[in-house]
């Protein structure tokens, strides 16, 4: 080693960062050279005066200063807490959220993908396969679908004929009305998929009303046009206990026309 | 409530790792942003920050550096957003340091005896002399020489080469070194200080 090597690992000499081997050597060189041993001495006065007037210019943190810091770990700490607490519950609160909403709206949707194709199906005007009485009908129906199929009796409209048709994915019956403004009348089995209850419900698609109820696991879709509340609620389904639609009550049409 | 005693044991183990680090950090942050204000923002960010990572922080491992990585990280990030100072950290400009390292010229200046400090510098004229530092010396010279880490510690902490810490070091030394010297020497001290920042920006 030679005094510019040495000058080179004076600063890890000095911070007791050189490794054993290259301290020996560094010490040895300074033990046989003339100059190194004066410079290195100034060099180590000059490091500790400085670390001494550094450390003795530091400033400790002022006592306010560290209690609002605690104060703030503190404050901080109990808002995590809360904030863990409450992000559980409204994460669970959410989610039930969403999938109570997310079925729903799911519902509502597929409800009305049943109303287009119901409305699309009747607009086509499908040739009828039965062109009877309604009780013909109902018996023509006996045994084509898992579900019987009861033709609903309405006050101011009369089942002429049927077909077996499809609703989406589901066979159903189809049952057309005569009247001043004809109807078709989809009857097919649901096992709540679709958002309808047994409260009737208006909905329109391609023009046509499309009102759909439910009795059990069976989905009747009423398509027509121009059929408005009035007419829903002449075509409101039995409730319990009442007296079936033809009660005369409901029968709004010209007193020339009643039975 | 399970959570609610682990969060509070975390809480009295964060205070107590911290506790003994609150003065030197605060001594750090005063002459990082060379303002007791901005020091008091400094600590407050990194106490907060580290609180919140606390759980990402290995127990048993070295906290004071950890802690300290936080301080020159965030000083770091809040610095560049504030100024356009500009960092060493380019690659050039680093080689060229530790090329200046190993300079002829550097080895016969600490060969100066002119260059024996007095042994009562002022406090404040060291605080003056440090504050001329550029941002990345400056660093470097807090963290080995007021707060004594390591190279290793300090490489860890700024994410740089052990080589690149002793580099910065040296200069940054060599530079204090040289103002309070001038200092010392009253009469021509902003004159050397200037010749000393010429010389710098031209090498």
């Amino acid at each position: 080693m030679n005094c510019r090597d040495l000058e080179t690992q004076l600063t890890p000499y000095l911070d007791g960062e050189l490794i054993a081997e290259a301290r020996v050597e560094f010490e040895s060189h300074l033990a046989s050279c003339p100059t190194c041993p004066g410079h290195v001495e100034v060099e180590r006065h000059n490091l500790s005066t400085l670390r001494a007037a550094m450390h003795e210019a530091s400033p400790a943190a002022p006592a306010a200063f560290r209690a609002k810091l605690f104060e703030n770990i503190a404050r901080d700490s109990n808002r995590q807490q809360r904030l863990s607490v409450g992000r559980v519950a409204a994460v669970a609160a959410g989610v039930t959220f969403a999938m109570v909403a997310g079925h729903h709206e799911y519902r509502l949707h597929q409800r009305h993908l049943y109303e287009q194709d119901a409305a699309m199906r009747h607009a086509r005007q499908f040739p009828l396969e039965i062109q009877q009485s309604p009780d013909a009908i109902e018996r023509w129906f006996g045994g084509k679908l898992d579900h019987p199929v009861n033709v609903p009796r309405f006050p101011n409209a009369t089942a002429t004929g049927a077909r077996l048709l499809q609703v989406r994915d589901k066979p159903a019956a189809y049952i057309r009305y005569d009247s001043a403004r004809p109807m078709g009348l989809f009857v097919f089995g649901d096992d709540h998929d679709l958002d309808v209850g047994a409260e009737a419900e208006l909905g329109s698609s391609h023009g046509y009303n499309v009102v759909s109820w439910r009795e059990g696991d069976v989905v009747y879709q009423l398509v027509g046009r121009d059929v408005d509340e009035q007419d829903i609620r002449e075509l409101l389904p039995p409730a319990a206990g009442e007296t079936p639609v033809t009660n005369p009550r409901l029968d709004v049409r010209p007193a020339s026309l009643q039975q | 409530m399970f959570g609610f005693s682990r969060s509070n044991q975390n809480r009295a183990q964060f205070e107590a790792l911290l506790t003994p680090w609150l003065d030197p950090l605060y001594a750090s942050a005063v002459r990082l942003t060379r303002n007791e204000r901005n020091a008091e923002d400094l600590v407050q960010d990194t106490v907060m920050r580290a609180w919140r990572f606390f759980e990402k922080f290995e127990k048993g491992t070295n906290f004071r550096a950890w802690i300290f990585k936080i301080l020159t990280n965030t000083f770091i990030n809040s610095y560049r957003r504030n100024t356009r100072e500009r960092s060493l950290q380019d690659e050039s400009e680093r080689q060229s340091v530790e090329a200046r390292f190993f300079s002829a010229e550097l080895t016969e200046q600490t060969q100066n005896p002119e260059e024996f400090l007095l042994n009562r510098v002022m406090s404040q004229d060291v605080l003056v002399a440090i504050d001329t530092l550029s941002i990345d010396f400056r660093m470097v010279v807090i963290l080995a020489d007021l707060q004594e880490f390591s190279y290793k510690e300090i490489a860890e902490i700024l994410d740089i080469p052990v080589g690149t810490v002793m580099s910065r070091l040296f200069r940054g030394r060599k530079q204090l070194q040289k103002i309070l010297l001038a200092r010392e020497g009253e009469s021509a001290e902003t004159i050397d200080l200037n010749a000393f920042r010429e010389r710098k920006k031209l090498a």
